[in-house]
């Protein structure tokens, strides 16, 4: 198994980390630290507009990552990318600019009860505002001829399981040929291909950190048809056409929706990460994970006690597990998560990752301990968690014979 | 023995005192947390004086067992004074220092305390 660690300095400052945190946030590689570091020492102007060397290279990095995304996600046109603050900024934007100005009094949306908050309360709070229909649904999801938004994940937050967008898109599309369906991405992006354009999706969103990048920047794919229904919600420089004292008229295509300075070290990093995925090559990638996914998953079940949420190994899922143990004297996810990082420096989350309704639905309202794996991951890292899990059963007096077995 | 989960804490999270709800004449204090702790303590009071108290809920081993060792602090304490506690004296009960996170579910008995 390839070693991919030296890539991410993080782990010389920290050797001992076990990161399995990858669905909240990935850790950055050098060279897109490098690339960010450039920017802000040799040519950090603000870009469009500014006659100079410096700030025309800016805007030349900066739109050249439009078109590198676009084909990342197999956009038809650069003009369908439009650079937003992350994943939750992406959806609020389809909801403020499309939702607002194309539903009307009565529409039905349509959201799973898998979806993260940041792809629920959204629509919750435009059904409340334009008293449309909200419905949540779990397993089919019963289009309409009303259903005029469908709102769903690529790859749940919390379960792991790959929602097959295509064949799910096409059903929806028999029944209502203009339901407008948004993709929430921001699972699939750095572990997967996408291809927007195969997908027939309308929006697709995702997040610039949860795939190699920075914080603080990620994107907004609007098919062109879909992006002339939207009417821009924030308004100031860079987002114009003409202004007078009496009325404004506004910019074509994304530059419509990216009003002010953009975070555009951060939009540059982000090409650099998309560099680093081509680089190591999006084939590699996903057979790394899938075996470590499975070790996981398979080193999880061995001992008694612990259960998965979702499915067990399969081609569905991706590397995100959230664990749980029905026996009330084995503590919470709060418990496991704190021992893990305390005593083994393994990094796993703990609660309802930002999916309260699922939780609910499982019935395991109490949350899970979720574990998420990254290119940088290895067998060791797993083993440290599973070790970690095994100390945990023994301070709460819940060890058994078979533990001992594998972890003395 | 691990820093953390000591004896004490673990005896309270699985063997608690006071589980449980008291019935007629009383006052009870809720909290839901966004973390999916729930917490309800009801109290007996009489002359200012809590005489008895329990609770019901469920959550993460810290918070759970925190409830337990405040309430068998609290019971015959007047409710001024135990709204006068403060978290730092949960964790001199507990006996263990707490990173902020875990602060948090300490001080949820507390907090529903000081709801009455």
């Amino acid at each position: 198994m390839k070693n991919y660690k030296k890539l991410f300095p993080i782990f010389k400052n920290n050797p001992t980390l076990h990161y399995l945190d990858s669905a909240a946030t990935s850790l950055k590689p050098q060279v897109v630290l490098d690339k960010m570091m450039d920017y802000y020492q040799n040519y950090s102007a603000n870009i469009h507009r500014g006659l100079y060397p410096i700030s025309e290279k800016a805007t030349t990095e900066y739109e050249q990552v439009r078109n590198k995304v676009a084909k990342f996600i197999g956009a038809k046109f650069e003009g369908e990318i439009i650079f937003t603050g992350g994943t939750t900024a992406s959806i609020n934007m389809v909801a403020r600019s499309w939702g607002e100005n194309n539903l009307v009094k009565g529409d039905e949306i349509v959201v799973t009860v898998a979806e993260h908050h940041s792809n629920f309360v959204p629509w919750q709070q435009l059904a409340k505002r334009k008293s449309l229909k909200l419905r949540v649904t779990s397993y089919e999801l019963e289009i309409t001829k009303n259903t005029k938004l469908l709102a769903i994940n690529h790859v749940s937050n919390v379960l792991g399981t790959v929602n097959n967008i295509k064949e799910i898109i096409k059903k929806a599309r028999e029944i209502n040929p203009n339901i407008c369906v948004v993709v929430d991405g921001a699972q699939a992006v750095a572990h997967m291909p996408v291809n927007v354009t195969d997908l027939d999706c309308d929006f697709y969103a995702f997040s610039g950190h949860k795939m190699y990048g920075p914080t603080g920047v990620g994107v907004l794919y609007a098919k062109a048809n879909r992006q002339l229904e939207m009417k821009p919600d924030n308004f100031g420089g860079g987002m114009i056409k003409e202004v007078t004292t009496e009325t404004s008229t506004w910019a074509e295509g994304p530059e419509k929706f990216e009003a002010g300075t953009p975070p555009i070290g951060e939009v540059i990093g982000l090409g650099a990460a998309v560099d680093f995925i081509n680089e190591i090559g999006m084939k590699n990638i996903m057979a790394h994970e899938k075996e470590l996914t499975d070790y996981l998953i398979e080193s999880i079940l061995k001992y008694g006690r612990i259960k998965i949420l979702g499915l067990g190994i399969s081609d569905n899922r991706l590397g995100v597990v959230s664990m749980y143990s029905d026996d009330k004297q084995m503590g919470t996810s709060h418990d496991f998560s704190d021992i893990l990082g305390r005593k083994f420096n393994v990094a796993v989350r703990a609660g309802h990752h930002c999916a309260m309704p699922l939780h609910t639905k499982f019935g395991v309202e109490t949350g899970t301990t979720r574990a998420s794996i990254g290119i940088y991951n290895d067998k060791n890292d797993i083993d440290e968690l599973i070790k970690g899990l095994i100390y945990a059963k023994d301070i709460f007096n819940c060890i058994e014979e078979g533990d001992k077995k594998f972890y003395g | 023995m691990d820093d953390l989960y000591k004896e004490i804490i673990l005896d309270h999270y699985q063997h608690p005192n006071h589980l449980g709800k008291i019935v007629g004449g009383v006052e009870v204090g809720e909290v839901n947390m966004s973390c999916g702790d729930k917490l309800k303590i009801s109290v007996k009071i009489k002359d200012g004086v809590i005489i008895d108290a329990k609770f019901e809920g469920g959550g993460c081993a810290i918070s759970m067992a925190a409830v337990d060792i405040l309430l068998d602090k609290v019971i015959g304490m007047k409710l001024v004074d135990v709204k006068k506690m403060s978290g730092n004296e949960i964790e001199k009960m507990m006996g263990v220092e707490l990173t902020p996170s875990r602060k948090k579910c300490a001080y949820l008995g507390l907090e529903v305390l000081k709801k009455l």
